[in-house]
């Protein structure tokens, strides 16, 4: 792994607009803030090597080698990861309290972990108005108030600093892939220092094609609803093509097209639909709203799915084989296009002295996705 | 007693040339003074409102340069003797009201002392208020040692007087600042009686109406009394001559140049072959004292501060004169021997006056001369100019910039002059991006704020002391309010006009007399003329970062008061608020998660970096107590301990 320096970071990611906002860098120090979902840098620092840097899911993310380490082989670019089967799931009978996205599984899981001693506290995404907010809960209320997707992207991962610096271990995150992938990149100690402890014991994955930029969206919307009658939004799978609106007793429907201009630029390099660094990941299921897709992957997201399901707080089912292959093609585009665009802007893989690159990817891999 | 009423006609004491100025004033029988604070003139109006009492005075602060211009005018209409005071810029601030004064002329006599202030060493401009006598058609003394400060003042009552105008003397810096002998006069025993006169006919200028109409008449009237002055100016004692009959050249100077000058003749050893006439009423000059100079030699070298003034009005004359004086060949700043901008210092009149006498001179090496620049530049070798330890300035322009940067608008501040002024540089975080003359930072910001039909989207912020927004903001913050432009005003407000040293303002409770006084409230002006109003304390950081994100978000004018007493006010000095103490086991020093946000960007003189330990230290010495840095700590490793003892 290439590491470099805030200065690079700020160079690379946030002046050529690249930041999604994840929350990576936020925290670590004085000098990297998130204010309404932008990520800035306060104040010039001068170190050649920085945990912002070696954090952030858009600038020299190896995934070979991050795949190395964390699944013990090279990276394939498999559509949806490495992972121990996909099914289709909801929260039990009962268990939801209030509103959520579609089955409720992720704060079902989320609730399900805190209750078994899994993890302690959970950090998760919340909204003041149409700003995304990181928030740490601890209780299964706190857990349902952050429910249902905020499609704008979030600085979770600021409250996963704060609570490393802070000395809270034992922490489940709900991440999106990219926030997932910091996690990863977190995770391996790369700076190796000798004070490092790992702060996360659970990484709840969501599936994401794109967020929106939050300071965009913003002034999107006011100028077409009173913003804070918005109760819930989806983007319902495909072929659906809409943005929805509720608001309490009238439901907005803004076409997809309308909205793909907020969507920041770091998104388009995203090859991970999947979240594929996570234990488990979520996302919702094509012609089944009220239930998700869910993808399991590591031993411990293996026993969690698992004790879950025997305690009635989730159920699962079989996947059906089309929603599956509809699933694959998908996972398999967005790294097809994440790919192209990367060496079409010059980012990927690149080694030329003072060119550093957001992703590396085997040339192999490479060239399976471009088909070059 | 003060040593400025010593009662010993003849006795030579040792003033400060503004208390030389002072004395002066009071030798004349001054009954009104009103100035506002500014560097180099504050200690004039200090002095005399400590000998109010005594002498039987009004002195005051005015709420600007133009109304204390106005008081003092007022106190002549009525008779009475009166001075005004202020600094080069403060003319430029009430020349409008001197314009239409010139007009009218004055009753008691009036005078004006500007105090310049060549190679800005305490402003942002070295603004020549020698100009201003020109273009007002009003005659100027410029004093050349400390003697003169004293006598002057005393000869420019009379004078106003006998003309019945307002007189202009002009100090600098140099002389304001140092400190000589003077023998004094005497003080006079009464004092007179104030009583407008108004009912008499319309053109009496002692007992009628007092305007600039019929503009034609008062015009031609003014420039009479001009030429009135000019034929007091041929027998000035001011106005010397000293060297040989037939000089080869001859150095025409004023004000403190004339020092410059003779050291700089004294250096060269050629007192027998160059003259020096020192001329104490440079306008308008006096013709035939001139023709009789200007006849001695054929070479001039004119020294002066800043701009050719003095020069080109030299030159004027010579050529009106030339028929029979004949040609001249007069030198100086217009044909570049003489820098055009900056101090003198006997060294560069040694230069250029060298060349002309040919006689060899080894000037200062050029590396101590970059050295010397360089030191002008910075002020203090190695040492950047800084808020003090402890200055909420720096607490505030922290919020400011932080603010700025996490609304990520690419917001800016609009500024004027004030301690607060040094936010150009690192030490407020280099803040400041527009900065101009005393409450130009709200009308600018007023007019920035009107942009967004043009496509503006940044956030416009302007800042003021609080002594500025009572001088010059206030028009401007009616200006945004009424026209709706979008900006967010924030009030430094430290309690008092702390750069020129805690002189009161209308805001406080005390007037220049140490008399109880009304306190106007900055928050309750701005609330009623339908401003947003927030306060806050500057060294709660976090509460006025998240107050000002706020404000941004919103439209109109809002006014944020950031209220913190200045860190050198008497009242603060003697007490610590805080003990403050890095605890070197949790500071992160040079390693990533801090990068010494303290001693890097931080930076009050209070904290040191400790390069053997790798760590950052409170010097006690320098700290204040404000505690604030104790906040900026990303791992708390600054501790703050809250004194007990309360002194005071
Ligand atoms: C930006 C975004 C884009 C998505 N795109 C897709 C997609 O293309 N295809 C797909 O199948 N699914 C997508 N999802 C996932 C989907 O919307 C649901 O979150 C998922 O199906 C889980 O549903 P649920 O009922 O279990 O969620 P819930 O039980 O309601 O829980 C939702 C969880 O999501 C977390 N969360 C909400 N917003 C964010 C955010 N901005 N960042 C991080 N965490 C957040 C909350 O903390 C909460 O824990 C997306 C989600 C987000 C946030
Ligand atoms: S290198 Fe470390 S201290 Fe510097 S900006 Fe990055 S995270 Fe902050
Ligand atoms: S993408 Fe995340 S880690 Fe990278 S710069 Fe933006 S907020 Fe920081
Ligand atoms: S800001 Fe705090 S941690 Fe950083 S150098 Fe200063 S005292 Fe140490
Ligand atoms: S407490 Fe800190 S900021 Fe305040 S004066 Fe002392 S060192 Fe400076």
């Amino acid at each position: 792994m290439r590491i470099f320096g805030p200065n690079e970071l700020k160079a690379d990611v946030q002046d050529k607009g690249l930041c999604v906002g994840c929350g990576a860098c936020v925290n670590l120090c004085p000098y990297f803030k998130n204010h309404q979902g932008k990520t800035v840098m306060l104040f010039p620092c001068t170190l050649e090597k920085g945990r912002c840097h070696a954090y952030c899911p858009k600038t020299e993310v190896d995934y070979t080698e991050l795949s190395q380490a964390r699944w013990k082989r090279p990276y394939d670019a498999s559509p949806l990861g490495t992972h121990d089967g996909v099914v289709m799931a909801r929260a039990g009978e009962g268990r939801v309290e209030g509103r959520v996205q579609a089955g409720g599984t992720v704060s079902a899981l989320t609730a399900f972990a805190l209750r078994e001693g899994m993890i302690e506290e959970a950090v998760l995404t919340n909204r003041e108005g149409l700003v995304p907010v990181p928030q740490m809960v601890g209780d299964e209320t706190g857990i349902y108030g952050c429910a249902t997707s905020k499609y704008t992207a979030a600085p979770t991962l600021s409250e996963v600093n704060r609570a490393a610096r802070e000395g809270i271990r034992n922490v489940g995150v709900v991440a999106t892939p990219c926030q997932a992938t910091a996690l990863a990149l977190m995770r391996e100690n790369p700076l190796d220092r000798e004070d490092f402890v790992d702060p996360v014991s659970l990484v709840i994955g969501l599936f994401c094609t794109w967020a929106l930029d939050t300071r965009k969206l913003i002034p999107f919307l006011e100028s077409r609803v009173d913003v804070s009658r918005i109760q819930w939004m989806d983007i319902p799978p495909p072929p659906a093509e809409v943005f929805v609106l509720d608001l309490g007793n009238e439901e907005i429907q803004i076409p997809l097209d309308e909205i793909r201009a907020l969507v920041p630029r770091g998104c388009l390099l995203c090859p991970d639909m999947t979240s594929e660094w996570a234990d488990v990941s979520v996302g919702v299921l094509e012609g089944e709203p009220e239930w998700n897709t869910l993808i399991v992957r590591t031993e411990k997201g293996r026993a969690l799915v698992d004790k879950a399901v025997e305690a009635g707080s989730i159920v699962v089912k079989e996947m059906p084989a089309a929603n599956l292959e509809h699933l694959r093609t998908a996972a398999l585009n967005k790294k097809k296009r994440a790919v192209a665009r990367a060496r079409e802007e010059n980012l990927l893989n690149n080694t030329d002295e003072g060119e550093r690159a957001a992703f590396r990817m085997d040339p192999s891999v490479v060239e399976e996705l471009t088909g070059s | 007693m003060s040593h400025l009423l010593t009662d010993e006609p003849g006795s030579r004491i040792l003033l400060m040339g503004n208390e030389a100025i002072a004395r002066g004033a009071l030798e004349a029988g001054v009954n009104v003074a009103a100035g506002y604070p500014g560097t180099p003139s504050s200690e004039i109006i200090e002095t005399l409102s400590k000998v109010a009492r005594d002498r039987g005075l009004y002195v005051e602060w005015s709420a600007n340069e133009k109304v204390a211009m106005e008081v003092a005018a007022a106190a002549s209409f009525a008779g009475l003797r009166s001075l005004c005071v202020m600094k080069q810029n403060g003319v430029n601030v009430g020349s409008d009201f001197l314009l239409h004064l010139g007009l009218t002329g004055t009753r008691g006599g009036m005078v004006l002392v500007p105090c310049d202030d060549p190679g800005a060493l305490s402003s942002i401009n070295e603004g020549e208020s020698r100009q201003f006598a020109r273009l007002l058609e009003l005659p100027l003394l410029e004093p050349g040692d400390f003697q003169e400060l004293k006598d002057m003042i005393v000869w420019a009552f009379q004078l106003s007087e006998e003309i019945r105008n307002l007189v202009f003397v002009r100090s600098v810096t140099r002389l304001s600042h140092a400190s000589g002998n003077v023998v004094l006069g005497p003080l006079p025993g009464e004092t007179r009686k104030a009583r407008f006169k108004h009912r008499g006919f319309i053109l009496d200028e002692m007992e009628g109406v007092v305007a600039s109409m019929p503009m034609e008449y008062r015009h031609r009237r003014q420039q009479e009394k001009l030429k009135q002055a000019v034929e007091r100016f041929e027998s000035s004692p001011f106005n010397t001559y000293t060297g040989p009959e037939h000089p080869e050249l001859v150095v025409i100077t004023s004000s403190a140049c004339h020092l410059y000058s003779r050291e700089a003749i004294h250096l060269l050893g050629v007192e027998d072959r160059v003259g020096l006439l020192k001329l104490g009423t440079t306008f308008p000059l006096p013709p035939v004292f001139m023709e009789k100079h200007l006849g001695l030699t054929d070479r001039f070298l004119v020294v002066e501060e800043v701009i050719p003034f003095l020069e080109e009005n030299v030159k004027i004359l010579a050529q009106e004169l030339a028929p029979r004086i004949g040609p001249k060949t007069i030198m100086g700043k217009r044909d570049g021997r003489l820098p055009t901008v900056g101090e003198l210092n006997p060294d560069l009149v040694v230069e250029a006056l060298a060349s002309l006498v040919e006689v060899p001179y080894e000037s200062a090496p050029e590396a101590y001369v970059k050295r010397g620049q360089e030191l002008m530049f910075f002020g203090a070798p190695n040492r950047e100019l800084t808020f003090c330890p402890g200055c909420p300035h720096r607490a505030s322009f922290w919020s400011i910039h932080n603010a700025l940067e996490l609304d990520g608008r690419d917001g800016f501040v609009c500024g004027d002059i004030g301690c607060y002024t040094l936010a150009v540089l690192p030490t407020g975080f280099s803040t400041l991006k527009t900065l101009h003359a005393m409450g130009s930072g709200t009308g600018v910001a007023s007019g920035f704020g009107k942009l967004g039909r043009f496509g503006m989207d940044q956030p416009v912020v302007s800042v003021c002391g609080d002594s500025t927004f009572f001088h010059a903001a206030m028009p401007a913050l009616i200006n945004a309010i009424h026209h709706g432009s979008d900006i967010t005003m924030v009030v430094l407000d430290n309690s008092g006009t702390a750069m020129t040293g805690f002189q009161p303002h209308p805001g406080l409770d005390v007037d220049a007399l140490g008399h109880k006084a009304p306190a106007i409230s900055i928050e309750d002006v701005c609330r009623s003329l339908g401003a947003q109003v927030r306060v806050c304390d500057p060294f709660d950081l976090e509460t006025t970062q998240a107050t000002l994100l706020e404000l941004l978000d919103r439209a109109g004018v809002k006014v944020l008061i950031l209220r913190q007493i200045c860190g050198l006010s008497p009242e603060k000095k003697r007490h610590k608020k805080y003990e403050v103490a890095v605890n070197p086991e949790v500071c992160l020093g040079e390693a990533c998660g801090c990068n010494r946000l303290c001693t890097r960007i931080f930076r009050c003189p209070g904290l040191i970096w400790d390069k053997r330990a790798g760590k950052a230290r409170v010097d006690e010495v320098i700290c204040t107590g404000c505690g604030v840095c104790a906040s900026i700590c990303p791992e708390g490793a600054i501790e703050k301990v809250e004194n007990r003892e309360v002194t005071g």
